[in-house]
């Protein structure tokens, strides 16, 4: 890696960024790859094309470049075959791309054909968040591609590593720089990764949670299996074995235990790590270092911890006595709760008032029973308002976009517009002919991205720009200030004007096609694009078609007011029409833009799934523990003639109330967490005042706590099924 | 007079080890109502195992057992449970209770669980301090079960066992965890019961309980080996004498 970064264009043929490097006294070196830039027209098999992607992609050779790359399984890829081409980041996956499958490039003169090589590990290209996919081919190939005179006139550009020791000054320097792509350092290549890393920490939050759970759980099962051992420990003692003795014993028990559980999940660790490696290690290379040294280390920490629960949870032998033995476990003490509730007076069913009656009776045990459920029920909570957030209309505002029907992101025009062979408005009337020509009239419009130098007290930076020509300033959301009214008013970013240190009223020079203008800064707002350092141009502006180096999307607003299920049926029928499937509604285009909602979804599908299953062992073991700590009571109930479903209801209910009063504490918990936990991830990507959660009523107060109450009644039910072998007879013999 | 409980050729075998356990052998009887039957025998010779058996509360092998004309071994485990409810009554040795109750509560519990009578919970209560009032615990009502004696508890006990008015209350060695005043406290008590015309079937270790009772039965192997009627002594003093005589001449 190298500490800037510098994507350009050729502009007929002329690279004025390597030019500017050659002579920049803030350029300790640089090395460059030669790249041609084609889009995903490029790319077809029997005509048809074969990835969907939004953005500009590069092409380039492995031996041209000193950078590694790295297939499926983290090795590095040291020769690419003649024919076969690698592809970055998760598109072959998401394209249906196999290994083998054969497809033509066809740009300019060109038409090669290929064999899809296997997916690419790329640190540069490979993150979502940047969009640009890298391709690998041969050197050969590569040469016979850029050779092609069209393709050296518009298409060739290159990737430019930079080492420098004062980044600050370097990316002054290269702020005049024409036809830059972008431009990034380090820093902000690491943050694009911010996605992968946010679900590889969720991932690594919930595990410590369950992990928590699961500690919990074990210090109670050491806790109620000693207490009920009060007569074994009584006669121990009444034969003269000392406090430690016993203790001793019991850690020895605790000691074989947790050494065959630790040696079994050692074994199990290893296929369940690379498990969860591999589902957050799609685009980066990560391996399972140490495994087997951070394993044995693992193993040991559980053991200890256990042995130190053994060790607290024996501290109960002191107290006990020899009476204890013979006495049944009644010292006489009265350290016995008195009753909250009284039979005579409830209007309960009997049943429902014995599980009450249980619950408030033993709050410590019920309380963290509840606690449990509790944290269980919030994960998923929070990940599920998060990934509806993420894919929600909430976030038009922080697109910084306007709402409109449709939304269709086309890099072949938009290649068009850059390289002068078409303007904007000549696009939109294209697109907006072929929506009148198939009875569906509209306005089409776009957000445009620019990129120009500026200079605000004495310093230089290349700064993104949005603006749309037929939108008004005013129809975007700002936290502070007062929407630019004229062209020579503009809003930052939050972060930009931080980064700046620029208040508003403040004035900043911008240098557009070679000329400086002074602009006022009125306003700020929140953005997610590009990572949140943005400006917002007044919709009057002229700025030539020829500076646009991007676009979010063509962006459609139907002439008759479609409600949404006409809309969602002709987004269907334009992607018959522009043979694409890059063509969106709100919903589904936010969806696409943030990428990460399906991967949220998934994370909170599994957290879902670990919490069920932690859910359903605490509920096994707890009621099994119940059980057996209440054998007597139970052979009590059934010889006075209570029926063993009153009693299995009785036990399923305790654990009820315990389940739906920690939903209810999870809701309330939800906002709270969702501010204390989410919002600074929103805030990293530029919602920097906050972000409105989109929440789902039915999904995270009904569906989903209707689930986690199920599986806790159904668990407990089924293993209540056991009290059946406790008989009204038993009291004979239970001591 | 009726008979409330009629036992024919009652058996009852454990299995262990896949070794047979004969615990109750060809056991015949029968308990009229109003009538105090005590059940003595050597240790293992199966008295609570007989009670338990002819209660409902454990299968019996071979044989019948009937209570009120209902044949208990073809009912099946809830018929048993709602006949244990409303018309036995059951006093163990360990004075087991609730323990997340309130005495008053443990004792109505049976009562509010019955749908014998159809009565609110506030007329249960009542009833259930009533019958606390006459066995002379009724300050206890409210105290949680750690906060009484023994002697208190199994009283208390009784007043469970009484709640549905039932027509037989089986006593599980009732005395065995109290000492000697309170055991003769809890003994005039179901003395007073019977009296009063409830039937008994009692199972003790004690001279001085079974000598209360109007028949004892006598069991060694499974097997009742005598039986005495104690009725013909109105003095408790020979009572208990005969008594201890007639069981040395068992083997006791």
């Amino acid at each position: 890696m190298a500490d800037y970064y510098i994507l350009s264009q050729k502009r007929n043929g002329e690279d004025t960024v390597e030019e500017l490097l050659k002579n920049s006294e803030n350029a300790k070196s640089y090395r460059k790859d030669d790249v041609i830039f084609t889009y995903k027209d490029n790319f077809k098999r029997g005509g048809e094309k074969i990835m969907e992607y939004s953005h500009v992609s590069m092409v380039q050779s492995l031996s041209n470049s000193d950078f590694n790359f790295f297939d499926e399984n983290n090795n590095v890829i040291k020769k690419v075959e003649k024919g076969k081409m690698y592809i970055t980041g998760s598109l072959p996956k998401r394209s249906g791309l196999q290994v083998g499958d054969k497809f033509t490039l066809k740009i300019g003169e060109i038409n090669m054909q290929f064999e899809f090589a296997g997916s690419l590990k790329d640190a540069l290209f490979g993150s979502e968040m940047i969009g640009n996919p890298r391709m690998l081919v041969s050197e050969e190939d590569f040469k016979i591609i850029a050779n092609d005179d069209y393709v050296k006139q518009y298409y060739s550009g290159g990737v430019y590593y930079i080492e420098t020791d004062d980044l600050y000054k370097l990316q002054s320097e290269t702020a005049d720089a024409e036809n830059v792509y972008f431009a990034i350092d380090n820093e902000t290549v690491k943050f694009t990764y911010f996605m992968n890393m946010l679900i590889a920490v969720i991932i690594l939050i919930v595990s410590i949670g369950l992990i928590v759970v699961s500690f919990a759980v074990l210090r109670f099962t050491i806790g109620f299996t000693i207490a009920e051992e009060f007569r074994e420990i009584g006669v121990m003692k009444a034969v003269g074995l000392k406090n430690n003795s016993i203790r001793l014993l019991y850690l020895a028990k605790y000691f074989c235990i947790a050494f065959v559980g630790a040696v079994v999940g050692y074994f199990l660790n290893i296929p369940f790590g690379k498990m969860l490696i591999k589902s957050v290690s799609e685009n980066m290379v990560l391996e399972n270092q140490n495994s087997a040294v951070i394993g044995v280390l693992c193993c040991i920490a559980v053991v200890l911890v256990i042995l130190f629960f053994s060790w607290n949870s024996t501290g109960k032998i002191k107290k006990l006595s020899p009476i204890d033995a013979v006495r049944s476990g009644q010292t006489g003490e009265r350290f016995h709760k008195k009753s909250i509730l009284h039979l005579g007076k409830t209007r309960l069913n009997s049943t429902a008032f014995l599980a009450i009656n249980d619950v408030l009776s033993q709050p410590k045990q019920f309380s963290v029973i509840t606690a449990i459920f509790t944290i269980c029920t919030v994960f998923v909570m929070v990940l599920s308002v998060t990934a509806n957030t993420l894919s929600s209309k909430n976030l038009i505002s922080v697109m910084s976009i306007t709402e409109s029907d449709v939304y269709y992101p086309d890099t072949q025009r938009a290649m068009e517009i850059m390289t002068g062979a078409k303007t904007e408005r000549e696009t939109e009337k294209e697109i907006a002919d072929i929506l009148a020509q198939n009875n569906m009239p509209g306005t089409v419009y776009m957000e445009a991205n620019y990129k120009f130098p500026v200079t605000v007290n004495g310093r230089k930076y290349n700064m993104d720009f949005i603006k749309c020509r037929d939108t008004n300033t005013t129809d975007y959301t700002y936290t502070e200030g007062s929407p630019p009214m004229y062209e020579n008013e503009i809003a930052l970013s939050e972060a930009m004007a931080e980064k700046m240190d620029i208040e508003i009223g403040d004035t900043l020079t911008i240098n557009i096609d070679g000329k400086e203008s002074d602009f006022i800064m009125t306003a700020t707002f929140q953005t997610f694009l590009s990572t949140g350092y943005i400006g917002r141009l007044h919709q009057t502006l002229e700025i030539p078609d020829h500076l646009i180096i991007g676009m979010m999307s063509y962006q459609i607003n139907f002439d008759d007011d479609p409600d949404e299920k006409t809309i969602a049926a002709r987004v269907e029928k334009l992607k018959d029409i522009f043979q694409s499937e890059n063509i969106y509604g709100t919903q589904e285009y936010i969806d696409n833009v943030t990428g990460v909602s399906d991967t949220i979804k998934s994370v909170r599908d599994l957290v879902l799934l670990i919490s069920l299953i932690v859910i359903i062992l605490i509920a096994i073991l707890m009621e099994r523990s119940f059980i057996s700590k209440e054998k007597a009571e139970i052979a009590l109930m059934k010889a006075i003639g209570l029926k063993n479903g009153a009693i299995m209801v009785q036990h399923t209910g305790r654990f009820l109330i315990s389940v739906i009063l920690a939903q209810i504490i999870a809701a309330a918990l939800c906002v709270p967490l969702l501010k204390l936990l989410i919002d600074p991830v929103f805030s990293s990507l530029g919602a920097t005042a906050g972000i409105e959660y989109q929440f789902n009523a039915l999904e995270q107060f009904a569906i989903y706590p209707l689930i986690i109450t199920a599986t806790v009644a159904v668990s407990v039910f089924l293993t209540a099924v056991y009290l059946r072998t406790i008989k009204a007879s038993d009291t004979a013999n239970i001591e | 007079m009726n008979t409330v409980l009629e036992v024919k050729d009652l058996c009852k075998t454990y299995i262990v080890n896949k070794r047979q356990n004969n615990v109750m052998r060809n056991v015949s009887f029968s308990v009229n109502e109003g009538e105090m039957v005590g059940i003595m025998g050597p240790s293992g010779s199966g008295k609570s195992t007989l009670l338990y058996t002819v209660s409902g509360m454990d299968k019996i092998t071979a044989g019948e057992v009937f209570f009120s004309g209902n044949n208990m071994s073809a009912l099946r485990q809830n018929e048993l449970a709602k006949i244990r409810l409303e018309d036995m009554g059951f006093i163990f040795q360990q004075m087991y209770m609730m323990k997340n109750l309130s005495v008053l509560d443990n004792i109505i519990l049976p009562a509010v669980k019955s749908s014998k009578k159809k009565e609110s919970n506030r007329n249960i209560e009542r009833r259930g301090r009533e019958l606390m009032k006459r066995l002379g615990i009724a300050e206890i009502a409210d105290n949680d079960i750690n906060e009484v004696s023994g002697g208190q508890l199994q009283r208390a006990c009784i007043c469970r066992s009484m709640i549905n008015d039932p027509k037989i209350i089986f006593a599980d060695e009732p005395t065995g965890s109290l000492n000697r005043t309170s055991s003769e406290e809890v003994m005039d008590e179901l003395e007073k019961l019977n009296a009063n015309g409830t039937t008994m079937m009692i199972v003790t270790h004690d001279v001085k309980v079974a000598a209360r009772c109007s028949r004892v039965l006598f069991i060694v192997d499974g097997n009742i080996k005598g039986e005495y009627n104690t009725d013909s002594e109105k003095n408790t003093r020979d009572r208990e004498r005969r008594l201890n005589n007639w069981l040395m001449e068992m083997g006791w």
